[in-house]
């Protein structure tokens, strides 16, 4: 049956929407910001052998001990111990951009209790702690 | 000639650009473009290309959902329900890559891979073969689950300037097909929209807009879950990663615009193109690793 009137979209839907959106923005003009810093004088990793290493097919390990200035390979949310320069700042951005989903279920799940869809809102719970445990680590992968 | 980074960051912004644009359009997240395309062409490390692949394809959906969902193009309720079976196997089967990594080693990964690419093609020519009933399918009967689900609803119809009403059947068979969607989707590391929009349009009977639409929302959901873990582990080096993200960010923005005013039939077809090229690829790749 098809009908002229515009329907309303579901609360969930548009809080899940606006909030993903506006942090997927807010981390891409991080990571901008960082990556002109980066251009514009040295950052943890040095540009010249990153790609080096990157075209050669080296593998992640090997790029993190040879390209960076300790030679650490990265664990955890290493990014927020070295905010001092342009590339970490840049994946500070990176990490702005994943979380956007996190913090948006949980928006959803606000939006689904506020219209009273019982259901949806243990969907939405489930979901939201799912996304929780990967973006705090609880969830190993590799 | 050795480009130097700024040269190499506009190269890629560039080309993430134009597979955000055709990706958005066939309803996937750009990392199934993305991911073959870098595998196939560079000899950058597997593990850098799938993690930024992750990336690209779930910032691209991250964007596309607000439009998406505020024009109620993809349906919040069906997310939410295949957003549960996804979201778990998906982490099932990226846990499952890396045992099927460390037991079967090269042969295990390129046993999958051939498989999948033949599920890939089949899926392809059941959509190619299987009538234009599928881009607004005809519901006769809706079992007992799906309306309790109550996942019937409206939205507007651009290039028809008309409201359409939908509903959604087989509710619990889509559920299962998600959980065995969302286990390859972890395996591979990739956005799974060629296999999510057929289970939405040629399963649940949701027209194919609202499937495309909502696989390309659910992508950023399921891929949140995956892309950590490649984060703390070090597979995101942000001179190869931001200016792929703002390339398939812009490319997304743009194909979203586009896709709204285009007929659901051109859509459908480039579907039926992704996944064939998808499918050949991972047949080529998986033929390869065997020999």
């Amino acid at each position: 049956m098809d009908t002229q009137e515009a329907p309303k979209p579901p609360v969930a839907g548009v809080i899940y929407g606006k909030i993903c959106y506006w942090i997927v923005m807010l981390g891409i003009l991080v990571a901008v910001v960082g990556m002109i810093m980066y251009f514009a004088s040295d950052g943890h990793m040095d540009k010249a052998q990153f790609l080096d290493l990157l075209w050669d097919g080296e593998e992640a390990e090997v790029i993190w001990e040879t390209a960076t200035i300790d030679g650490e390979v990265p664990e955890g949310h290493w990014y927020l111990r070295a905010l001092s320069h342009g590339d970490v700042i840049a994946m500070l951005g990176i990490a702005i951009i994943c979380f956007a989903a996190v913090i948006g279920m949980w928006g959803a799940l606000v939006g689904t209790v506020r219209s009273g869809e019982r259901m949806y809102a243990l969907f939405a719970l489930i979901v939201a702690c799912i996304l929780t445990a990967s973006a705090v680590g609880v969830l190993k992968i590799h | 000639m050795e480009l130097g980074s700024i040269e190499v960051f506009f190269i890629l912004l560039g080309g993430s650009t134009i597979i955000g644009i055709v990706a958005v359009r066939g309803g996937g997240g750009g990392g199934v473009v993305f991911t073959p395309l870098m595998m196939g062409f560079t000899s950058i490390d597997s593990f850098i290309i799938r993690a930024t692949g992750l990336l690209v394809a779930m910032a691209g959906s991250l964007v596309s959902a607000r439009p998406f969902l505020m024009r109620g193009l993809a349906n919040m309720r069906l997310l939410l329900m295949a957003a549960v079976p996804y979201s778990i196997f998906g982490v099932i089967g990226a846990l499952l890559a890396g045992y099927v990594k460390e037991t079967a080693g090269d042969t295990g990964e390129a046993i999958i891979r051939l498989t999948l690419g033949i599920l890939v093609i089949g899926i392809a020519a059941l959509i190619l073969f299987g009538g234009k009933r599928l881009e607004y399918p005809e519901v006769r009967n809706v079992d007992g689950i799906t309306e309790r689900l109550a996942l019937a609803t409206s939205y507007y119809e651009q290039s028809l300037d008309k409201v359409v009403s939908y509903r959604v059947a087989r509710a619990p068979v889509g559920i299962l097909l998600l959980c065995f969607v969302g286990l390859v989707s972890g395996l591979f590391g990739l956005g799974a929209g060629w296999a999510m929009v057929p289970v939405f349009n040629l399963v649940m009977l949701a027209p194919l807009k609202v499937a495309a639409a909502s696989s390309k929302v659910l992508i950023g959901i399921g891929d949140t879950a995956a892309i950590w873990p490649y984060v703390m582990d070090g597979g995101i080096f942000v001179l190869f990663a931001v200016p792929c993200v703002i390339g398939l960010v812009i490319g997304t923005i743009i194909g979203t615009k586009i896709m709204l005013r285009v007929k659901a039939g051109f859509v459908r077809w480039l579907i039926i193109a992704i996944m064939f090229g998808s499918g050949v690829k991972l047949v080529v790749d998986g033929i390869d690793r065997l020999s």
